[in-house]
């Protein structure tokens, strides 16, 4: 297949791109980009390390070809902090212990803030189904949902970034 | 509780990687990229036991990109095990010369320009072989007729082990009431977010650097070693970021071996990672075992005797297999004392996927057949499930016959704390119940079959002009938190913040050689070392600081919180960076530094410490569906002194949610040795919607081995919950599960059967 | 009917004296020269001890319990001989 040009908008800078088509948003991040924050730990969808934001929802970027962002706002991990200064999840989860191997992070924080966006004020529950979608084998979720919560709550208002 | 004696130790700390990690900074091997690297891919068997004839990949070699292709042949054809000192349990070749012994094994690797190349190449590779009659299950593996899968291991036993102690017949004698159950319980994929990664180096001057993602960096170095034949410290491994290892990743596995085969042949770098599938199909598992266990009581409930018999499916190769054999057996005593107790354990070979350990090493399969058959006993004798066990449980001193001597246990304060729990919850809702289960395990294990000259776990402290210290460890933080635990221990005996803390680890380049991070040791054995080294770099400071200080001899001196100090006039002293500056004076201008190290010496057969813990676990059980909602749950838990209280909750939570999966969720159904679901929709693991709150309530005691009195925290704590799910379903619906993980189906059957036969008794 | 049962082996009398106490008893310990008698009868000793671990029910025991029974017999012909 022919290679194209392709402009994708990534944490507010765009890039240009000689890609295949059928190249994976994931795979553009990661790999031709090179913002590795981004992960990938399934080829079925299933796991959400590969979350980004793309304009303000949630997304696996494994679900959907990069050619399919272009003209969209693509948000990932890398993009959550403003010049060193950390977001109030990214706080939140320090202080929660909300990760431990960190692989699942970036995709959990993603994932988290869309949910955050979409809905500020949710329930535990409702917490827990906007994060069904990722999976962790080491924290057992509690933590994560605890600094989703903080947040939620107002903790740490007026350190938006 | 006691108030908190440590400025650091048992406070909230952030995790000192915490920064990278919540970034994306943290570079994992998933994610290492170096110049002019290729890409790997691996072919893997289809026959569970077949002969390599011959390989043709002529045409692979023809594909524009590829770059090499090779097989056993090309290598040393090592048989490699990671049990060193037993030359006979290392059976596995990485790249297998001769046969195969399981669906998925490597047998050839490519490397390519790109990683879709190197897949496309896999499908060019032309392999004759001659299949082989296979063998699924230990019962048919050890019949007569059976085909060999290693030679000279006759009906494919691989390891036995047999742990007894007292006079078991003359026990079961004295019992008024005997009791005996035939349990399965399966395996378990440890199925880390990073599966399996490598990164291979090798250069011209005959320098090999991997990084891989791995739990043990020196083991690595020391098992490539053997089978690249090359000198160990020509090896460099690292590992700064490790995305999850559960016991699955301090082995050598096929991503480590053939990206450094390639490197070697191409003096190029190779990257290797597994797909979710390979890392489903071809890896190690947990070790899938059947239990026979008999019990015998007094009316009272007194433990007189205990008995059973244990297979283990071994699968293709020996892995750890032989340690979970063992372990399984010593942690079925648990926590309880024996009159008389006998284990016989038998691995078996068999051709499918190779078992190894997983965290809770055989401690959570010897659990959900001991803590469910003692339920059991309890309601047949009409006796209180917690009092039974109070009755016969360890206690500090308890010499465990011929294997352990237990220090520290808080186990009996567990009873009360549960107990409590249990009465305050009052009457539960229809279709609920609460089970118990109670557990205990080692904090690093005595054992070197890794044959190393070195001591267990080693730790050097390098403190800098500007009073900043270099931590050098050999642990390896794979998410546990290792680091920060090791930091915190550093900051506390030398008087300092942890900021004041950079930890080195994950390079056997520049750290110290340590076992790495398995059978829960790190906590205990390196941090015992990170602490003697602190010690060491305090006392030089100390002494310089006595010199200056005039004191008389009576006094003593300590830095606390950056202040030295003399301890009975606290608000006397000077800040520790100044302190820092003349001591390096006072050594011509060298960092002040020290040196740690432990390795466990007369500490019994198995272990230098043990943990205890008594869980419950609250669940909901759907009649109709036979579906499980686990609701709540509280661990009374005594691992000695906490460390690292973060650490700690997350440890307790990831641990019930693994061990809940074992229980009730991760299912692996093989078919003539071919896993039926690898892939993340079919085999379940616990998502955030099914996790109930779970609870800690540490009891307080003290390990005058650890460091501050820690014991392991963790991997104990995945033992007790898959029993405890099924004592819940026997409380709540009278029906006995002897099978985990237990499906939704089985329970419904399980029900079907109680009813018919309470039919045919009417 | 029954004398206790002994051990062919060792002459140990097991528990309440049944042939399936002695069983027990002969895969209990498990030693050499039990396993080798149990050999000698033309059974499998590993075959019997994996049956017993895997498959509920006790028909390892109940085997080995007939062969000790029958060899009882023998020993009791022998001794009126």
């Amino acid at each position: 297949m022919e290679k194209r040009l392709l402009k994708l908008n990534v944490n507010g800078q765009e890039y240009e791109l000689y890609i295949n088509p059928k190249t994976l948003l994931v795979e553009a991040i990661r790999d031709h980009i090179g913002l590795t924050g981004t992960k990938r730990a399934c080829e079925t969808v299933s796991c959400g390390a590969c979350t980004v934001m793309i304009d303000d929802m949630a997304v696996k970027s494994c679900s959907l070809l990069a050619v399919q962002a272009e003209g969209r706002h693509v948000r990932t991990v890398e993009g959550l902090e403003t010049n060193g200064k950390l977001a109030p999840l990214q706080k939140s989860f320090l202080d929660h212990g909300s990760y431990q191997c960190g692989f699942c992070t970036p995709g959990m924080l993603m994932t988290s803030e869309a949910l955050l966006r979409e809905n500020p004020a949710p329930t535990r529950e409702e917490i827990r189904e906007g994060i069904e979608g990722n999976i962790c084998r080491c924290t057992g979720y509690n933590s994560i949902v605890r600094a989703v919560e903080a947040v939620a709550k107002g903790n740490y208002k007026g350190e938006s970034s | 509780m006691t108030m908190n004696k440590y400025s650091i130790i048992n406070t909230h700390v952030h995790n000192v990687d915490g920064i990278a990690k919540v970034t994306g900074r943290a570079t994992y091997t998933f994610d290492v990229k170096l110049p002019g690297m290729l890409y790997g891919k691996i072919l893997r068997s289809p026959h569970p036991h077949a002969k390599i004839l011959s390989f043709d990949y002529s045409k692979a070699l023809q594909l524009p990109g590829v770059m090499e292709v090779v097989t056993g042949k090309d290598t040393l054809g090592v048989k490699q095990g990671i049990w060193r000192r037993f030359q006979d349990l290392c059976d596995e070749q990485m790249l297998t010369v001769e046969k195969v012994r399981y669906i998925g094994e490597p047998v050839a690797a490519v490397a390519g320009l790109t990683e879709e190349i190197a897949e496309q190449a896999l499908d060019l590779i032309d392999v004759e072989y001659e299949v082989l009659p296979a063998v699924f299950e230990p019962l048919d593996a050890i019949k007569k007729e059976a085909p060999e899968i290693h030679e000279g291991f006759e009906r494919n036993i691989n390891v036995t082990r047999h742990i007894e102690w007292g006079d078991v017949d003359a026990a079961f004698e004295e019992a008024d009431y005997i009791r005996e159950d035939w349990f399965r319980v399966g395996g378990q994929a440890h199925m880390c977010m990073e599966t399996r990664a490598a990164v291979s180096s090798y250069s011209p001057d005959g320098k090999l650097t991997v990084y891989s993602s791995t739990q043990a960096p020196y083991y690595m170095q020391g098992l490539l070693a053997g089978v690249l034949g090359l000198k160990e410290g020509n090896i460099r491994v690292i590992s700064h970021y490790v995305g999850g290892g559960f016991g699955g990743k301090f082995e050598l596995d096929g991503a480590i071996f053939c990206s450094a085969v390639l490197s070697m042949k191409l003096h190029r770098p190779v990257k290797i990672v597994f797909s979710r599938e390979e890392d489903f199909t071809a890896t190690k598992r947990r070790t899938p075992m059947s239990y026979y266990v008999r019990t015998g009581v007094k009316k009272d409930g007194t433990f007189c005797a205990r008995e059973a018999k244990v297979f283990t499916n071994g699968g293709a190769y020996t892995g750890m297999g032989a340690t979970a054999l063992y372990l399984t057996g010593f942690f079925h005593s648990f926590p309880y004392r024996w009159k008389g107790y006998r284990y016989d354990g038998y691995r078996v070979y068999t051709n499918t996927l190779p078992s190894t350990s997983m965290r809770g090493f055989g401690a959570p399969q010897a659990m959900f057949c001991s803590e469910q058959q003692i339920e059991w006993i309890a309601a047949d004798l009409g006796l209180d499930p917690i009092e039974i066990r109070r009755k016969n449980a360890h206690y500090p001193g308890y010499e465990v016959p011929g294997q352990a001597t237990i220090v520290s246990c808080g186990i009996d304060q567990c009873f009360d704390v549960i107990q409590k729990w249990i009465k305050d919850k009052g009457k539960l809702p229809k279709n609920r119940a609460i089970g118990i289960s109670a557990a205990g395990f080692m904090s690093g294990g005595i054992f070197n079959w890794f044959d190393t000259p070195y001591s267990f776990s080693s730790a050097v402290v390098t403190i800098n002009y500007d009073g900043t210290v270099e931590l050098y460890v050999g642990a390896q933080d794979i998410g546990q938190g290792s680091n920060t635990t090791m930091a915190i221990i550093c900051a506390e005996t030398l008087g300092v913040k942890v900021e004041d803390i950079k930890v080195h680890s994950g390079d056997t380049e520049h750290c110290p050689a340590d076992l790495g991070a398995w059978g829960s040791r790190q906590t205990l054995m390196a941090g015992n070392a990170v602490k003697m080294a602190a010690e060491d770099a305090k006392k030089q400071l100390l002494e310089v600081a006595y010199a200056q200080s005039g004191f008389n001899i009576v006094y003593d001196l300590d830095i606390k919180n950056r202040w030295v100090h003399a301890i009975d006039r606290p608000e006397r002293g000077y800040d520790y960076a100044d302190l820092v500056k003349k001591a390096i004076r006072g050594k011509d201008g060298q960092r002040i530094m020290g040196r740690g190290y432990y390795t466990p010496h007369r500490k019994g057969m198995i272990s230098p410490a043990y943990s205890y813990m008594l869980q419950g676990v609250e669940v909901e059980i759907d009649k109709e569906t036979g579906k499980i909602k686990l609701i709540d749950s509280l661990t009374a838990h005594d691992c000695g002194q906490p460390i690292n209280r973060l650490g700690l909750i997350g440890q307790l939570e990831g641990a019930f949610s693994m061990a809940a999966g074992y229980g009730y969720l991760e299912y692996m159904p093989f078919e003539d040795g071919k896993l039926m679901n690898p892939n993340l929709v079919d085999y379940k693991v616990i998502r955030a919607t099914e996790m109930p709150e779970v609870s800690v309530a540490e009891i307080d005691t003290y390990e005058p081995e650890g460091p501050y009195g820690a014991k392991e925290a963790g991997e104990g704590l995945t033992n007790p919950t898959a029993a405890a799910i099924g004592n819940a379903i026997f409380h709540s619906l009278g029906v006995q599960m002897k099978e985990c993980p237990i499906r939704p189906e089985m329970i419904v059957n399980a029900l079907k059967e109680k009813e018919a036969k309470e039919r045919e008794k009417k | 009917m029954s004398e206790p049962v002994k051990c062919p082996v060792c002459g140990k009398q097991a528990k309440t004296g049944s042939s399936i106490d002695c069983a027990r008893h002969m895969f209990g310990t498990g030693d050499k020269k039990h396993r080798a008698w149990v050999e000698a009868q033309g059974l499998s000793f590993i075959d019997l001890l994996i049956e017993q671990a895997t498959t509920p029910g006790n028909r390892s025991y109940v085997v080995l319990a007939e062969m000790i029974e029958k060899t009882q017999d023998k020993l009791k012909n022998s001794e009126e001989a």
